[in-house]
């Protein structure tokens, strides 16, 4: 609020300062507005750079209302728009596939808005906007992975109070984390939680891994790529840089486990190692039940692939 | 294949679209004019307003058409919509007793100073559904408005109108005669010089009588802009208010009564000490002269609560005063947000401010923004065939290391096995 008005309209409208803007300035529509002031992009584009050089640490940032509703991805496309240009060619998925129709909305508001261009090849793509997996093709420096995150806090299954919450990861108190672990395990026999795997980044902050799967945890180690996590609704931004260290939290003696089922491979193109997704029987004993992959433009590859070959 | 997963989600997504504009535009019946809506709906236009956080009639009557009269919908339209815009500029602190008040209540005192100006409302109104014949209801307004044009060849301004339900009871007789001049000439613009007068605030009154508490503070802090900023508790009382002023009323509603006879219990019942709706200007500095210049009037609902102080620390032999204003005509929010105002105040001092323990500031925080919650509440809809996947995969895994599973009776004794040697890794 320390700008005067009048800086601020000169620095919105490109005026000198003290200069030409007048009144009709202050009234005319802007060009083209897009969904995402460019103010708002400057400041999302500040919290990144923070959360890059904080590994791991929530930014709050004053989160804007987007077209989607909050829940629906408004984190994620906020740091696309901040981050994208025309330069940009992006790729949007959801559960792993590009025409999901939250991920067809998503990527359409992002393309029509900002001249971006759009792919559904990995290769292709300079930013990548997720929910819920990374894919399964690996990543290179020059790509930055956007993902959707409902919920950032990993530490709310065991405090509730977010000023307590605050402080347990300021002193990087993560002591009842360990013990829900561990509790989980005697009573359950494994450690049950599924997705969202708690990991501790960088040696120093714990990270709520969106709702990825544990399947996808280890590729955030030591990745090559960056990764951006936008909460729109609960107004944080987080980040994992490149090379940088992603322990999920587990025990010594119990090791983290990804989903597998064993004998389970894609009905289309046989793959047992990716992240497959069940289609149950279509009544019960019937046979025609099956997996196929989650990342349809992998398996789509794959198997055009072996046409080829 | 389901609906995510299925090829050309976009053509999907556009039918759905068609479908719902469809039936809403080309529905057999007149076009619903956003004059209409403005006009005969103000209650919702209102609170659109408060919930998007945006004064614009025109806008938010446009929002709920489009959201076929979800007001959430229409607000979270209203929000973005205003997200492609950049602020320009902070408007001046209003005095709320410049505000040109429409309508003001005081539960407090019979006769407080100023008047009980009963103004618009349905509170003393039979909730009685009127079944009379549109056709007929219709006619009868018709012959109302010719009525009025006789009584008064001016400019039929409806919130003026209103002040004819005042009640003589509760008026001094400087007021009685303001009264009997407009009914009996007919001039009802001369009722704007009530609403414009300064009315004294039963605060001021219960302040003379040493009944309050002074929270009154030296320094003038910047308001939080909510819109700017991630607010989260422990936060300054600005914030708590600007997200009260933007709450979904609902919320707030449900909030107050879930404090009441809910399991909760931070809340005492409060008094009202004024409940106002009234109009105010709002001011800007001119971006090239430096002097102020008013861009426009909102109207705004304001309410006072006066809070009786019964804690052990507290000073019980005096009132605390809870804080609640809001866009446009809405007072179960207003009132609401008056006393979670007091309610929020009385527990941080319980708790200690900045010990991060004041929960029912959190709630409010938190809890009551419709986009929020609306939005994680739908986000529901979404494909989660990913997280099932793995959420299926930790139950088999539990299976495969003999978890014993209370529910179930009969057999299936649990099996002791070691969990590393799961098939899980």
């Amino acid at each position: 609020m320390s700008a005067t008005l009048a800086e601020t309209l000169d620095a919105v409208v490109g005026a000198e300062p003290g200069g030409a803007a007048t009144l009709a300035d202050l009234v005319t529509e802007p060009v083209d507005p897009g969904i995402l002031d460019e103010h708002a992009k400057r400041e999302v584009r500040r919290a990144i750079l923070t959360a890059v050089c904080v590994p791991g640490y929530q930014v709050p940032f004053g989160s804007r209302e987007m077209p989607v509703a909050r829940g629906w991805g408004s984190g994620g496309l906020q740091i696309t728009l901040a981050i994208v240009g025309v330069d940009d060619v992006v790729k949007v998925i959801d559960q792993g596939d590009d025409e999901g129709v939250n991920a067809v909305n998503l990527r359409r508001l992002v393309i029509n808005t900002t001249g971006a261009v759009e792919t559904t090849e990995v290769d292709e793509a300079t930013v990548i906007q997720t929910r819920h997996r990374i894919p399964e093709d690996p990543l290179s420096p020059d790509q930055t992975l956007v993902l959707q995150v409902p919920v950032p806090e990993p530490l709310r299954g065991v405090e509730r109070n977010m000023a307590t919450l605050a402080q347990m990861h300021a002193e990087a108190d993560y002591a009842r984390m360990w013990v829900s672990l561990y509790e989980d395990k005697v009573r359950n026999g494994v450690i049950t939680k599924s997705t969202g795997y708690p990991c501790l980044v960088g040696g120093r902050y714990v990270i709520a891994t969106t709702p990825i799967p544990r399947w996808d945890i280890p590729r955030l180690h030591q990745a090559p790529f960056l990764s951006l996590f936008g909460a729109g609704r609960e107004r944080k931004i987080y980040a994992i840089p490149p090379d940088t260290d992603v322990e999920p939290l587990t025990f010594d003696d119990v090791p983290f486990e990804v989903e597998r089922t064993p004998g389970a491979s894609c009905s289309l193109c046989r793959a047992s190692e990716a992240y497959l997704v069940e289609i149950p029987p279509s009544s019960f004993g019937a046979a025609d039940g099956r997996w196929i992959c989650s990342d349809t433009a992998w398996c789509r590859r794959r198997r055009s692939e072996d046409n080829l070959s | 294949m389901g609906y995510a997963a299925a090829r050309g989600g976009l053509e999907a997504i556009a039918a759905a679209e068609d479908l719902v504009r469809d039936a809403r535009d080309l529905a057999d019946s007149p076009w619903l004019g956003l004059d209409q809506l403005i006009d005969r709906q103000r209650l919702a236009v209102d609170r659109v307003m408060g919930e998007g956080g945006l004064w614009d009639p025109r806008l938010a009557a446009r929002a709920l058409q489009q959201a076929e009269g979800d007001t959430i919908e229409a607000s979270h339209l209203l929000r973005s919509y205003r997200a492609t815009m950049p602020r320009f500029a902070y408007s001046h602190a209003v005095d709320m007793d410049d505000a040109r008040v429409l309508r003001r209540i005081v539960p407090a005192f019979r006769n407080p100073p100023g008047p009980q100006l009963l103004g618009r409302t349905t509170d003393y109104t039979g909730r009685l559904l009127d079944r009379t014949d549109d056709t007929v209801a219709r006619e009868r307004a018709e012959q109302r408005a010719s009525e009025l044009v006789v009584l008064d060849s001016g400019e039929l301004g409806t919130d003026q109108l209103d002040t004819d339900q005042l009640d003589t009871d509760e008026l001094d007789t400087d007021e009685l005669e303001q009264r009997t001049a407009v009914v009996t000439s007919g001039a009802v613009s001369a009722l704007g010089s009530l609403g414009n007068r300064r009315h004294r605030r039963l605060l001021d009154v219960l302040r003379d009588m040493d009944l309050m508490v002074d929270r009154r503070r030296s320094d003038d802090p910047d308001p939080v802009d909510i819109t700017r900023s991630a607010t989260r508790p422990p936060a300054p009382r600005s914030a708590v208010l600007a997200t009260m002023a933007r709450a979904e009323t609902g919320a707030l509603v449900n909030l107050w009564y879930r404090n009441i006879l809910g399991p909760d219990g931070y809340i005492h019942e409060v008094t009202l000490g004024e409940v106002r709706h009234a109009e105010v200007p709002v001011t800007v500095t001119h971006p090239h002269t430096g002097g102020p210049i008013d861009i426009g009037v909102v109207r705004v609902t304001e309410v006072e609560a006066i809070e009786d102080l019964d804690g052990a620390d507290e000073e019980r032999t005096r009132f605390d005063v809870g804080y609640g204003l809001c866009f446009g005509h809405n007072e179960k929010k207003a009132i609401a947000m008056a006393n979670l105002d007091i309610a929020c105040h009385r527990d941080r001092s319980e708790t200690g401010d900045g010990a991060g323990a004041c929960e029912l500031e959190q709630s409010i925080l938190m809890t009551t923004d419709g986009l929020d919650a609306s939005g994680f509440l739908e986000h529901l809809k979404l494909p989660h065939y990913v997280t099932f996947r793995s959420m299926i995969d930790r139950k088999m895994a539990m299976r495969a290391a003999g978890a014993s599973d209370p529910g179930k009776r009969g057999t299936d004794a649990p099996v002791s096995v070691d969990p590393r040697e799961g098939d899980c890794a």
